[in-house]
């Protein structure tokens, strides 16, 4: 059976399992009677009959803590059954009817809430006095509440789920629904919810046995076998420790089965391996052993040189970025264009510093012209240093403007913390500039909007506050990665335009990174292009070069998929938009020779045999054997 | 903001009135005569008397509607009534032993946040590594004790085997400063590590959450030191589920003291309690449980209030 789980599952399982068959059938097969007394065996040390001694009545033990937990268990079993069936229709009937079936659910967990659990069950006990019955009674109706709600919220979400709706299209009826969909898919929560409960279960009981009000004597139960050895510690600390270590180990198993079941359900819940450039950054000592950092020509403001990422795996690293050299230039806007995947993003980041800890720097440099002069390699710098360069020398803004500012502080306040890392100035004058940015990047009436809170600015505008702060450090090179992907058609325009107005009028000089997939965007903007397919630059030119004559196919092929490039061609001919054939290439797929050749129109026989070089020809260069200028392997070309 | 606060005060009352409904209503509920059922012990019957005596005490033979309005005016008064044991007014008993409970609540809250969210931020912060992993698996087992069999297991270590601390007990402080402290380090630590477990899984699952967004990126991208990132993108975010959930567990706290005021035998609310529930003195009970659910429901009033000066757009919702 437990070969079939998950394999984070098999180890709890197993534990619980273990537990209660101890607990279930320990009782059966041992002939010691927990409840006959023996006075002139009180607390006798473990012998050959009485493994775990005798208590204070000179009971055994052994036999104590096996009834005492089946006890426990039968409680927590029950109550969190009850619990659970009836909470789960209370919770279905309310997300099924709604309206003050709805209204009945929630308020009554959101009461029984009020009300410490413990002292609920004590309060039933004043009035029905203590026992069994009254423990499951009261423990079921604790805990019920938040099955409901669980239920309740569960069936809504799966409710609202694209396969329930056409379930309900296809005309299946409303309870085969609820059975067939719905049930299974609340199933994971609500067995979460079992196993807490249970845990919760025996605790409360053995805490009210322990008090006396709970179970009552002389049937055992740990929480008064701690009771009644509590007085004698002293001289039997193993009456105290046994019950102790019994109910520990108990809760403990159904926690730790609970834990892996609720990871297993939901990953997210887990370890996140997401973004972690938080970690400390490390000083790289291959990269710092390569040498002095060359010096730059003196319109060069960074350059990244065969720059190579891998994320290391245990069957060898897989490489994510290969070999890939860009030079930014002064005054330039150079445009790196490429499908989701191939790299822009990562290269983007590389050059802030700002990669993921899991992926390591497999080769290549990235230089960078200081403000202060001077060339420095990204890798060679310390975490102080590297903090120093972002958002001074080189600073970004990203894809997503409405999650990219943080929701609870001010704008003003974000963009005064990043004027003063930088800056040695007092907070009012970091505020005036601010206030003199925010204008500048077209925001109306600054000086009050400064005070906003980002969920009170437009997608638009929350751009407009990120292009700001990454103006305030005056930066040399602004990177934007995808800046208007997340926006309205009307409103990338006018990113666009401002983007531009910048870089002619207020920052002059500054070089632009600008990473898109949309060429039309691309065409307006751009000075240099770089295009990028799995994770290799496959061409690179002056925009309008490129974008008029593409030498190489996956070029031709992105100008061929996009609307604007046929603007002409259109309507008279009703042509129709070509489709890039598959899918880009994965890393850990990626084809031999050519990443490009299982994709490719134009692929020949020798494209699998050799990986083309970036061939230039003057001020372009293209990765294909087939571009100006590319020495075709002849040999292998005759062959075919 | 004020409209906020107003509507939060307003369900907060709204929520006072139910939670004294229904401990009003429970005698009503219950099958068969309250006072009968409060006065029978281990299946022997009361004698008439004394049921009609205890009927007549506790106002049962009243209308429901006359006991009802009678029952809400007094508790807004603070007025519960008279012990059904030793006829001593319950309010002057609760003013007596509560403030001894909030005591040993305030002063575990702070020792189990000055630990746990450091701890539970580095944890956070390396999630995976070696401390991570480690504090995780001691939290896991310290989750699953029980805080009367820490306890216990407090006394017997440190009363009886090493004889440093107090077993138990409690002294005024105004009377002997030095032994109150004392007395308070044990149940305090009892306390305390119960809610660190909390405190800690909670700020390491929210600084886990908090650090994968993008505005921790876009700190990062405009040259924040490390330590300025941590503390305003990352912990100032991550706070605001961290006392909601440290809210809620102050009211569930107030209930489980009870076990952990009964092993070193403080004299808070829980003495009080257990003895009450033991005697079956159901006025003195409900007494004490509309004043832990009055002071959870307030709890959870600035608790809200809190959160959404932390984050302003909870005061939209």
């Amino acid at each position: 059976m437990s070969l079939s789980l998950p394999k984070p599952m098999r180890l709890p399982s197993l534990i619980l399992l273990a537990l209660v068959m101890t607990l279930v059938f320990g009782p059966m097969i041992m002939s010691a009677d927990p409840i006959s007394i023996s006075v002139k065996d009180r607390m006798a040390l473990p012998s050959w009959s009485h493994w775990l001694g005798q208590d204070e009545f000179g009971r055994d033990r052994l036999a104590r803590v096996l009834y005492g937990g089946r006890v426990s268990l039968t409680v927590a079993f029950l109550a969190s059954v009850i619990a659970c069936v009836v909470g789960t229709l209370f919770g279905l009937i309310g997300a099924y009817f709604r309206g003050p079936f709805e209204f009945v659910t929630m308020r009554l967990s959101d009461v029984v809430l009020c009300f410490p659990p413990i002292l609920l069950a004590l309060l039933v006990v004043t009035l029905f006095g203590p026992g069994v019955t009254t423990l499951v009674a009261v423990l079921s109706v604790l805990y019920f509440p938040a099955f409901a709600r669980i239920a309740f919220s569960e069936a809504l979400r799966v409710a609202a789920l694209d396969f329930v709706e056409a379930a309900r299209a296809l005309g299946a009826a409303p309870r085969r629904i609820v059975l067939r969909t719905v049930l299974p898919n609340i199933l994971g929560p609500i067995s979460v919810q079992f196993s807490l409960t249970a845990a919760a279960s025996i605790t409360i009981e053995s805490g009210l046995s322990f008090l006396g009000l709970g179970v009552v004597p002389p049937a055992p139960s740990w929480g008064q076998m701690i009771r009644g050895a509590r007085a004698f510690m002293n001289q039997d600390p193993t009456g105290i420790l046994v019950p102790c270590a019994a109910l520990t180990l108990t809760i403990w198993s159904i926690n730790f089965f609970c834990d892996r079941l609720r990871d297993t359900l939901d990953p997210k819940h887990g370890e996140s391996a997401g973004k972690d450039e938080i970690a400390k950054a490390r000083a790289d000592a291959a990269a710092a052993a390569a040498g002095p950092a060359q010096i730059l020509d003196a319109d060069v403001v960074a350059q990244v040189k065969d720059l190579r990422l891998a994320l290391p795996r245990p069957e060898g690293p897989l490489a994510l970025i290969d070999g890939v050299t860009l030079t930014l230039r002064q005054n330039e806007c150079t445009a790196l264009v490429g499908e989701s995947g191939s790299g822009k993003s990562l290269t983007s980041l590389a050059l802030m510093g700002l990669l993921p800890s899991a992926i390591r720097p497999a080769g290549g440099r990235i230089l960078i012209h200081r403000k202060t002069g001077g060339t420095v390699d990204l890798a060679t710098l310390g975490e102080r240093e590297t903090e120093d360069l972002r958002g001074n020398d080189v600073a970004m803004i990203f894809q997503e403007p409405m999650t990219s500012l943080n929701p609870i502080h001010r704008i003003g306040a974000q963009m005064i913390e990043a004027i003063r890392a930088h800056k040695a100035i007092s907070a009012e004058e970091a505020r005036a500039r601010a206030v003199e940015l925010l204008d500048l990047v077209g925001i109306p009436e600054a000086g009050r909007r400064i005070d906003s809170y980002p969920h009170e600015l437009s997608g638009g505008m929350r751009q407009r506050v990120m292009i700001a702060m990454a103006l305030s450090g005056e930066p040399k090179l602004m990177i934007a990665d995808e800046p208007t992907t997340a926006l309205d058609v009307t409103i990338q325009a006018e990113i666009v335009e401002l983007l531009q107005r910048l870089r002619q009028e207020y920052a002059a000089g500054m070089s632009l990174l600008f990473i898109s997939h949309n060429l039309g965007i691309v065409a307006e903007i751009a000075d240099q292009i770089a295009v990028m397919y799995a994770g290799e630059v496959v061409e690179q030119g002056p925009a309008a070069e490129v974008l008029a004559t593409p030498h190489h196919p996956y070029t031709r092929a992105l100008l061929d998929s996009m609307p604007s490039a046929h603007e002409d061609l259109h309507s008279s001919r009703g042509d129709r938009l070509a489709a890039i054939a598959g899918t880009p290439a994965r890393p850990e797929a990626r084809p031999s020779g050519c990443a490009f050749r299982d994709r490719c129109p134009q692929a020949r026989p020798c494209c699998a045999e050799s990986r083309p070089e970036l061939y230039p020809t003057g001020t372009r260069a293209a990765r294909c054997f087939f571009a100006p200028g590319a020495d075709q392997p002849q040999e292998r070309e005759a062959g075919a | 903001m004020t409209s906020y606060v107003l509507r939060r005060l307003t369900t907060a009352l709204v929520m006072l009135w139910v939670v004294g409904t229904i401990v009003f209503s429970v005698l009503l509920i219950v099958p068969g005569d309250p006072a009968e059922l409060l006065l029978t012990t281990g299946g022997a019957d009361a004698s008439t008397d004394a049921v009609e005596n205890l009927r007549k005490k506790m106002g049962l033979d009243r209308p429901v509607a006359e006991q009802y309005v009678s029952f809400l005016a007094d508790t807004a008064r603070f007025d519960f009534g008279d012990s059904l044991i030793d006829g001593t007014p319950i309010s002057e008993t609760i003013a007596l032993r509560l403030p001894r409970t909030l005591e040993l609540i305030a002063v575990s809250m702070v020792v189990a946040l000055a630990l746990a969210i450091p701890a539970g931020t580095y944890a956070g912060l390396n999630a995976g590594k070696r401390f991570d992993r480690a504090a995780s698996a001691v939290n896991a087992l310290f989750t699953s004790i029980p805080g009367f069999v820490s306890g216990t297991l407090f006394i017997y270590l440190f009363a009886q085997v090493l004889r440093i601390l107090p077993a138990g007990g409690y002294v005024a402080f105004a009377q002997d400063p030095w032994m109150h402290v004392q007395m308070l380090i044990l149940p305090t630590v009892t306390v305390a590590l119960h809610l660190m477990t909390i405190i800690f899984r909670m700020t390491r699952a929210s600084v886990l959450e908090m650090r994968a967004h993008d505005w921790v990126r876009t700190g990062i991208a405009k040259g924040l030191r490390r330590r300025q990132v941590v503390r305003r993108h990352i912990l100032r975010n991550a706070l605001g589920p961290v006392i909601t959930v440290v809210g809620l567990q102050l009211g569930i706290l107030l209930g489980s003291t009870v076990l952990v005021e009964f092993v070193y035998n403080w004299p808070g609310l829980s003495g009080f309690l257990v003895s009450s529930v033991q005697q079956r003195d159901y006025p003195s009970v409900r007494a004490v449980i509309l004043t832990v659910a009055a002071i959870f429901i307030a709890i959870n009033f600035l608790v809200e209030v809190a959160y959404s000066l932390l984050d302003p757009r909870i005061r939209l919702t």
